[in-house]
């Protein structure tokens, strides 16, 4: 419990090296070969390929099919380089490097291979830089720049190949195509679906479908990133900006609780894109289609005045000082626990503890997250009980994974992902108690009763084998499942399974056995911050004030409430809150204010403003600063640091950017759970998203957006039903 | 000489041709100018169209004197060139020397009824519209039942 944090991550890897040491020997040192990079010396591993060699002299090898996250291909050609006494030259994706080569990253003979590959890529690649949304981010303009020829010997004519529809969210300009099968690979390893594929040979080699349908996946936007020339670009970005016009924002996604890192392109106060951002830790270089592609959802349905309900009960637009006197004579006018509030699923920190502080203030405790989470047990007292402890990236080091009531594909598409990584590469054994789901991987399905999780539990069933001879375990179970009337219950069997497990598998201490899948953004935070999960409480006690903190998922009516209760709404869109609110406050969106979000991990993170929100809205802790002030109960801070300051009282990890604080007391948690008295029911864990058509509209901003209604509308009629302007 | 007689016999004959000291007090006042001639013509407004060519030179020698209330307006002190019809327009600025009491105009469809006169300023004018679509479109509250 260090209170520095770089020291006690500094301490935690030097611990974890030295427990590395026991555990993986050490290679030896006839592992490594000497090889020579444009005449200067290298010692590399054996096995590593001329390309990495020569990366790691620092040397960069022009490429087309290579990419480090998909197999080899060694298709383009044109990562040729000369060797020394080697009478060809040798495409250096494939080769591994021999002892005491001398590779000529810039040679004669390596500089005439280039330009003749490159020759034979532009044969057959259109003139139409100029018209293409690619251009200026294109690797093949790129290089051919830097290692084409630089005349055209070329009079004949040229190759042209039929486009193809394959959906609502990438744009394809099959004759741009290189043939380089990035996408190919990347469907069949990454995404898991083997809707892409080749036809033909030579100069009729095409990508496809074969047979015209949609490229049906949770991750599919990423071809758009690893195709290294025009042919697949983004249908809804298309010709709407060029990259050098548009501002590039670091930030955060906060449609699923992953919070994937993005880049958010923004030009003239519009979003324009939103591209995935490297973080090894978290999605790699991946984001998924929601992700990516339900920012348009942010320039529709947008409250950008504040609005009141007039005597008519018709809400009309108001200035903010009217606005803000009402909130505040409403807050003055009850007492207690008379006023409440509910935090949605895209909630930043800071605006939690602002809302948080002024409710105490005014002596009410009453204040709940939208997502349900059992408060019976440990409930939400320790920390552990509520986090995916053992990290994204843990998967990776598990050998046996226990998904119980999720559909990670769905829930977390990047979780998945790594999970797929993992069954792919290290052999990752995956079981799941829950609805028979197609995660794009191979499971045992161990059943959907809750009578499954018992015998697990008591060791009964014929899995408790394979669960006990696990040498590192992990079980992940979804929040979804915890959100069923018996949801303490699960959290208790399932924490006896990894406890179980844990004490079978003989894992060092520091290895996280149990695991929590959240589904919304705001969700640790809040819980961090001393949120109550789920508005029972509220339910069983109506207050006279009700503040919905963008709290769109319904949970509280009109009817839970008595008649001449309040309801304030702040939030940035008019979507299932709004429309019964008596006073709506307009707030930021994700992309328009410096906030801190959580992930399902733990880890804090923040976004970036990008472009400012829209009319009269403001960042949302601002606003209940303003209302604290006209209430006579001040908040005490004025700028967003004082704010984190407030934050890192509650909670220090909050404001810990981009480190992980360790949970821990599993076993405390677990004999807590063990005091739950209540039964589990017998119905089935289904988590509410099953297929790819519950996927794309979750939340206020993808229910707001036209690309994600148009997904929905291909996945469940087919993608030629979804009509698209017919330009180029 | 005979130049100061012109020059008292104008000036004699604008204090009468405007009705006395007042009237021609009020011409100067609202024209800025107190030009008498030959009235050529009244439209239906009450808008008067003298000419005098012998004593002003081409380009000053047509002019119009503006009625005191036009289409329900009160022009008296807010006059607007374009309270001239069309009909005038043309004689007024000499694109032709028939004025339309000797030679009305053919009748077209296109000629309005009642003549329109500048509305900028009012209610009634043109305001540009965008035609790119919106960066943010706000939400709508719905109609309360």
């Amino acid at each position: 419990m260090l209170r520095l944090p770089s020291v006690g991550r500094a301490l935690a890897t030097a611990a974890k090296s030295s427990m590395a040491r026991n555990t993986v020997p050490v290679r030896a040192a006839s592992n490594m070969v000497e090889v020579f990079v444009d005449g200067k010396s290298l010692e590399v591993e054996t096995g590593t390929t001329v390309l990495q060699a020569c990366e790691k002299a620092g040397i960069q090898i022009p490429r087309f099919c290579y990419h480090e996250r998909l197999s080899v291909a060694g298709n383009c050609r044109m990562c040729l380089v000369e060797i020394e006494r080697v009478v060809k030259p040798v495409a250096a994706c494939a080769m591994p490097v021999m002892k005491g080569w001398n590779i000529l990253t810039n040679s004669e003979k390596t500089r005439k291979a280039r330009e003749g590959v490159m020759e034979f890529l532009l044969a057959n690649h259109p003139l139409d830089c100029p018209i293409c949304d690619q251009g200026g981010e294109c690797d093949l303009q790129d290089q051919s720049m830097q290692f084409g020829s630089d005349r055209s010997r070329f009079t004949e004519g040229k190759r042209a190949v039929e486009d193809k529809n394959i959906g609502p969210l990438i744009k394809t300009i099959m004759t741009r195509c290189i043939q380089c099968t990035r996408c190919v690979r990347f469907a069949s390893e990454i995404a898991g679906v083997e809707d892409l594929g080749t036809t033909g040979r030579g100069n009729n080699l095409q990508i496809g479908t074969y047979v015209e349908k949609m490229f049906m996946s949770e991750l599919s936007g990423n071809v758009i990133d690893i195709c290294p020339v025009g042919a697949l670009t983004s249908k809804p970005y298309a010709f709407t900006s060029r990259p050098w016009e548009t501002r590039k924002t670091e930030s955060i996604d906060v449609l699923d609780a992953v919070g994937s890192n993005i880049l958010v392109s923004t030009r003239g106060g519009e979003v324009m894109r939103v591209m995935p951002r490297l973080n090894e830790d978290i999605n790699e270089e991946w984001i998924s289609d929601k992700t990516r592609f339900a920012y348009d959802g942010l320039k529709r349905q947008r409250l950008t005045q504040p609005m009141v309900k007039d005597d008519a009960g018709q809400l009309t637009p108001t200035t903010w000082e009217d606005a803000l006197t009402r909130v505040a004579g409403a807050l003055q006018s009850v007492q207690g626990n008379e006023v409440a509030a509910i935090a949605g699923g895209m909630a930043d920190a800071e605006t939690l503890v602002s809302l948080k502080d002024l409710l105490n203030r005014l002596d009410s405790e009453n204040l709940c997250t939208e997502e349900v989470f059992p408060m019976s047990g440990a409930g939400t007292d320790l920390r552990s009980n509520y986090l995916l402890n053992s990290r994204i990236t843990g998967v990776e080091e598990c050998d046996l994974l226990l998904l119980v009531g999720t559909n990670p594909r769905y829930e977390a598409p990047l979780f998945n992902a790594r999970i797929r990584k993992s069954w792919l590469h290290n052999e990752l054994r995956v079981a799941m108690v829950g609805h028979n789901v197609d995660l794009s991987f191979t499971y045992d399905h161990l059943g959907e009763e809750t009578s499954v999780l018992k015998e697990l539990a008591n060791g009964t069933h014929p899995f408790c084998e394979v669960l006990s001879a696990a040498k590192r375990p992990v079980v992940v179970v979804g929040s979804s499942a915890l959100q069923r009337e018996d949801g303490a219950a699960i959290l208790s069997v399932v924490s006896s399974i990894a406890q179980n497990a844990r004490t079978s598998s003989g894992v060092e201490e520091g290895w996280k056995v149990l695991n929590v899948l959240h589904r919304v953004a705001s969700q640790v935070a809040a819980l961090d911050l001393g949120y109550k999960a789920g508005v029972d409480a509220i339910r069983a006690n109506p207050p006279k004030v009700l503040f919905l903190l963008g709290a769109d998922a319904g949970c509280i009516t009109r009817a839970d409430l008595p008649k001449d209760s309040l309801i304030i709404y702040q939030g940035h869109h008019g979507d299932v809150g709004a429309p019964m609110a008596d006073i709506i406050l307009p707030g930021a969106a994700y992309t328009e204010k410096n906030a801190t979000y959580v992930n399902t991990e733990g880890r804090s993170q923040h976004t970036r403003l990008a472009v400012s929100a829209p009319g009269m809205a403001r960042e949302d802790w601002k606003i209940i600063r303003a209302v604290s002030e006209l209430a006579g109960v001040t908040l005490p801070y004025d700028s967003v640091e004082e704010v984190r300051s407030r934050l890192a009282e509650v909670s220090p990890n909050l404001v810990r950017y981009d480190d992980v604080e360790e949970a821990n007391y599993f076993k405390q948690a677990n004999e807590l759970a063990q005091a739950v008295n209540q039964e589990l029911i017998a119905s089935p864990l289904v988590p509410p998203q099953l297929s790819a058509k519950d996927f794309y509209m979750t939340d206020s901003i993808s229910r707001a957006s036209q690309t994600m209604a148009k997904c929905v509308k291909a996945v469940t009629e087919g993608s030629a039903a979804v009509d698209e302007p017919s330009v180029c | 000489m005979a130049g100061y007689l012109h020059v008292i016999r104008r000036a004699l004959g604008q204090l009468g041709g405007h009705g006395g000291v007042k009237g021609l007090l009020v011409q100067f006042l609202r024209a800025a100018d107190v030009k008498t001639g030959a009235l050529i013509g009244v439209d239906k407004y009450g808008n008067k169209y003298f000419e005098d060519s012998k004593n002003y030179f081409f380009g000053r020698h047509r002019w119009v004197i503006y009625t005191t209330e036009m289409n329900g307006t009160n022009t008296m002190w807010n006059v607007d060139a374009s309270m001239v019809p069309a009909e005038w327009h043309r004689w007024l600025h000499c694109m032709t020397d028939h004025p339309p009491t000797t030679h009305p105009p053919e009748p077209k469809k296109f000629l309005a009824q009642v003549h329109q006169f500048n509305v900028s300023g009012t209610s009634q004018q043109y305001v540009p519209f965008p035609t790119t679509s919106k960066k943010i479109h706000e939400w709508v509250p719905p109609k309360a039942q």
